[in-house]
């Protein structure tokens, strides 16, 4: 593993709700020395392994302090989902992350590292004991997590962690951990090297601020505090980047010709609104062809960056920085006129099914031993599937717009054989288009149709294939004989309800 | 042609089985051994072009084949040899003896060529081969191929399947023989004629030296090209314009009206203009019998030397273009009679052609910007695994355009590539985007969009795209200013190819 991101701004979101809970009640007593640790002062030449030096240090950087009485280990029991049988609870998998505490009682930690999971204990450094723990909150789209402990006094002798800023360029950082190999806490000490906008895997849509640092990270430091002058600068996670989907889509304006063409000054200054997307906050507010000049003041440069804090970072960073409900003013030139609009952050984008979800059920309709599920990341990586259709309509489901046509794009999964199907293989992998000539456009509508079926269902696919035709009482005269045969549970999960005991989703904006 | 995307495989299955073999006697490897062998070597050197610099061939090849030596001085050969041939010479095998040679037709589709001598009596004193059109499962062929001496190298094999496959360039499906038989390589062995009883059954169409499978294009293909071939105007083989899917899902069966137990196969697309469409063919129809030929509930009917084969041979071997084929139908339950007029389709004739050979691709270049139409020939150029690998968006256009451009007239101008000039500073990473206009103009040719930048707005070339950046703009008098410069730099011989 080459390449480490470490979350930062994303990590100053949470920060910033923490101070504010922190500002009413007296913080809690800090115990700066304890007796039998490292002194800190030991900590802050890091030991052998710290090989980089660090050029130019404006001032010798502060000792991180006794981070054991801050880290914790997690172990988190979770399952996955099986989207070829979403009927199953799914399969049982554990793994193991890192935690640290902060104020008021709460264990922050990547989101990959409980998403999923069923049972969650917490171990801390010189104490046998495994304590039970629970979500209070999960970001899958920053990756990040809170959790916490019951047990009365598991926070007691614990150091809660404060946030830093944004470290420098070439200024040292350590990540703290239990990557393999070991049981005990590991530090590892790198440089920040970037400072950018990156794909986060986990949930493989989001972009955010990461920090990548020269340090060896591997599996068991996800979730575990990077820190510079004792303070959380960031949480540790890997990853790698790709495409990404977004309420409006932009191209760098640094063409000359189309920059006199759009009317725009001879600076550097501006970029094009390319898509916007038609279910986003920016739907009728914003159109492809305006220039945006300013984000909440902040000129863009006509490379999609503006200054924040010092820092150039794209100009989504300042998005980022807001809380649903926000809003977001846009100085822009439409037609060659100025214009100012505002956009208020008001709802999470509906339609996710180019990210992973966690901590849900699959949705599904089995009917006639035909498995009917909307298309989406998790269900196409289940499936592997090449079909040129399918691919096509996950990849373009946003820019095309897919999803006024086909919010749920359905498909015909998979097949349970049964003496009603047996002619049925070839539609596998079909989208379904109409039901006896309505419109299908949700997996409800879908599960609708069929219970309302008269006693002929003619199923028509998108693209120029046969109807499927099914014959209603045939169906219903074999549903116990497949539900049996198959061992299904239930014959249909319409809601993306939660899987049980799992927390509230934080909301995207 | 017909398409088969959902069917394919019961079709295969189905197709492959059942067929009345009579056995003919095993021939021996000497018996088939000639004084003058009705062989010549085919030595071609070609160039194919580049679609990535469209203005530009590639390195030239060079194959090294065997033709098969027919009356009236031609010669057989696969069109794949021959495919943007720059010179085709012929060498006697014994003697060594050389002459030029041309192309006298090519069928792409059918993958058969005729070469003949430049030098009328070149192949004098060779004894043509005849063509042996009854070879059926069970059969012994020899592939013949030749030592470097000279000498004759026969290999026999069995015929184990007759049946209904793609040829490689993908343009429906034609008859085809599959031989097990455990050829050997040898240098020439690029156009392999099959031979049973030192009579022409076949040429070898590709093998598979894993499984020591060889595909062949069998006797009445070849019959068919030959027949048309003689008439002066080569038309090649008919298609009617429909896709079909099997009647045996009882439910579907049903639904089409279909309440006996009769065959025939549902229509699932009829194409605009197509045969098909002209006669009258609905979606929804039922087809039960082909002229006398009646078809079963998987799509095969019986034919006299098969067995069972999936009727579109009827459509391809047996017909020509310009025959009118009855059609037999149910729709509605009731039956019908449709006389559809067969034609022959052009790779033209596709919104993204299916090959497009021989001859020089189409390109525009503005200011560093190349546009080039949409082929499977572009697609291809991404090498074997083309549908994986090239942009996936151009793959699904290709794949879907009789779904998504029904009315097929029109192509897909696409912006293929940037190449950096002063006038592309900032559209650098732009690449396979589709052009819908240029400064206003609806864009479906290469011709609308070079009509289309000669009517700049303000100044401006505004092209617009499908997918993002949505618009790009030049400044026309820099783009006029910079071409000299752009063709120096970039090696480019003429910024246009329209014709």
């Amino acid at each position: 593993m080459n390449r480490i991101f470490v979350i930062g701004y994303a990590a100053l979101l949470f920060a910033s709700v923490s101070y504010a809970q922190e500002s009413t009640p007296a913080p809690p007593p800090v115990e700066q020395q304890v007796p039998g640790q490292q002194s800190g002062a030991s900590r802050s030449t890091p030991p052998g392994q710290a090989v980089v030096p660090v050029p130019v240090p404006i001032a010798p950087p502060k000792p991180n302090g006794p981070v054991q009485k801050s880290l914790v280990r997690i172990t988190a029991t979770s399952v996955e989902p099986d989207y070829r049988a979403p009927w199953n609870a799914g399969g049982l998998q554990r793994g193991v992350g890192a935690g640290f505490v902060i104020s008021g009682n709460r264990i922050m930690t990547n989101a990959h590292v409980v998403a999923n999971s069923r049972y969650i204990t917490v171990e801390r450094d010189g104490d046998p004991n495994k304590y039970p723990a629970t979500v209070q909150f999960i970001a899958n789209d920053c990756d990040l997590a809170l959790i916490t402990v019951p047990a009365p006094d598991f926070f007691k002798n614990m150091l809660p962690l404060k946030f830093g800023g944004i470290p420098a360029l070439e200024s040292t950082v350590s990540a703290y951990g239990y990557p393999i190999g070991g049981e005990r806490m590991s530090v590892t000490t790198g440089i920040v090297s970037r400072v950018d906008f990156q794909l986060y895997t986990h949930s493989s849509v989001d972009q955010h601020l990461t920090i990548q640092i020269s340090a060896q990270i591997n599996p068991g430091n996800s979730g575990g505090p990077v820190m510079q002058d004792a303070k959380v600068v960031g949480v540790a996670f890997q990853g790698y980047s790709g495409d990404v989907a977004q309420g409006i889509t932009y191209a760098k304006l640094q063409n000359p010709a189309q920059r006199k063409f759009l009317g725009l000054k001879d600076d550097d200054r501006g970029v094009l609104v390319s898509s916007v997307v038609a279910a986003g906050p920016s739907d009728g507010i914003l159109r492809s062809g305006d220039v945006l000049l300013a984000i909440d003041g902040h000129p863009i440069a006509s490379d999609a960056n503006v200054e924040v804090e010092g820092e150039r970072a794209q100009f989504e960073e300042v998005v980022e920085r807001k809380f649903k409900g926000d809003s977001v003013k846009f100085d822009i030139l439409r037609d060659k006129q100025p214009l100012t609009v505002t956009i208020k952050l008001y709802k999470p984008w509906p339609y996710s099914i180019q990210g992973h979800s966690y901590d849900v059920r699959p949705r599904y309709v089995l009917y006639g031993g035909l498995l009917f599920q909307p298309l989406d990341l998790d269900m196409l990586e289940a499936y592997r599937t090449s079909d040129l259709r399918l691919r096509h309509f996950f990849e373009y489901f946003i820019l095309e717009q897919i999803y006024l046509q086909h919010p749920d794009v359905i498909v015909l999964s998979n097949i349970l054989p049964d003496p009603i199907n047996t002619y049925l293989a070839p539609y596998r992998g079909a989208i379904v288009d109409e039901v006896n000539g309505k419109k299908i456009r949700t997996l409800d509508e879908l599960a609708q149709a069929f219970a309302q079926a008269p006693g002929q269902l003619v199923i028509r696919m998108i693209g120029d294939g046969p109807p499927l035709v099914l014959d209603r009482n045939k169906v219903e005269a074999a549903r116990e004989r497949i539900k049996t045969r198959y061992n299904v549970a239930k014959e249909q999960n319409l809601e993306e309800r939660p899987a049980s005991g799992a927390p509230a989703q934080a909301n995207k904006i | 042609m017909v398409k088969h995307s959902l069917i394919a495989l019961g079709i295969i299955l189905v197709a492959a089985s059942g067929t009345l073999a009579k056995k003919e006697p095993a021939i021996s490897a000497t018996a088939s051994k000639q004084k003058q062998l009705a062989l010549v070597r085919v030595n071609v050197t070609g160039q194919s072009y580049d679609y990535f610099r469209p203005w530009q061939k590639k390195a030239p090849f060079s194959k090294r084949a065997l033709g098969a030596v027919l009356s009236k001085g031609r010669v057989l050969v696969t069109a794949d040899l021959v495919t943007n041939q720059n010179y085709v010479e012929l060498e006697r095998a014994e003697s060594g003896e050389k002459t030029a040679a041309n192309v006298q037709v090519i069928d792409y589709e059918a993958n058969l060529a005729l070469l003949e001598p430049v030098e009328k009596t070149f192949l004098d004193g060779i004894t043509p081969l005849e063509i042996t059109p009854d070879t059926v499962v069970g059969d012994r062929l020899a592939a013949w191929q030749l030592e470097p001496t000279g000498a004759l190298l026969a290999t026999e094999g069995l015929v184990t399947t007759v049946q209904m496959m793609p040829y490689p360039i993908d343009v429906g499906q034609f008859l085809t023989y599959r031989i097990s038989i455990p050829m050997q390589y040898r240098e020439n062995s690029y156009t392999v004629p099959l031979v049973k009883n030192n009579k022409l059954a076949g040429l070898l169409l590709r093998y598979d030296s894993r499984s020591q499978l060889v595909d062949a294009i069998p006797a009445p293909i070849i019959t068919h090209f030959l027949k048309e071939a003689e008439s002066q105007n080569y038309r090649g083989f008919p298609s009617a314009g429909f896709s079909f899917f099997p009647t045996r899902d009882p439910e579907l069966r049903e639904f089409a009206e279909e309440k006996g137990k009769g065959g025939g196969v549902y229509v699932t697309n009829v194409e605009p203009a197509t045969p098909a469409m002209k006669a009258g063919l609905q979606v929804g129809d039922i087809v039960t019998a082909i002229g006398n030929h009646e078809i079963d509930q998987n799509g095969n009917y019986v034919d006299p030397l098969y067995g069972k084969i999936e009727f579109t041979n009827l459509l391809t071997a047996h017909a020509y273009a310009g025959d009118v084929v009855p059609f037999h139908i149910q729709r509605n339950g009731k039956p019908m009679q449709l006389n559809v007029t067969l034609e022959h389709r052009d790779a033209k004739d596709y919104v993204s052609p299916p090959y497009y050979l021989d001859q020089p691709p189409r390109y525009f270049v503005l200011g560093g910007l190349i546009f080039q139409e949409l082929s499977r020939q572009y697609l291809k150029e991404w090498g074997p695994n083309w549908q994986r690998e090239a942009p996936q968006r151009l793959v699904y256009f290709d794949h879907f355009q009789s779904e998504l451009f029904p009315q097929r007239n029109r192509r897909i101008v696409i912006l293929s590539q940037v190449l950096p000039a002063n006038s592309t500073i900032g559209y650098d990473d732009l690449a396979y985007l589709t052009v819908t206009k240029v400064n206003g103009g609806e864009i479906k040719s290469l011709d609308d969009l070079a009509e289309a930048v000669k009517h700049p707005i303000e100044g401006f070339v505004k092209i617009e795209t499908e997918e993002d950046p949505k618009q790009i703009e030049l400044d026309a008098t820099q783009v006029a200013a910079e071409a000299p410069e752009l063709q120096e730099n970039y090696g480019i011989s003429s910024l246009q190819r329209l014709q």
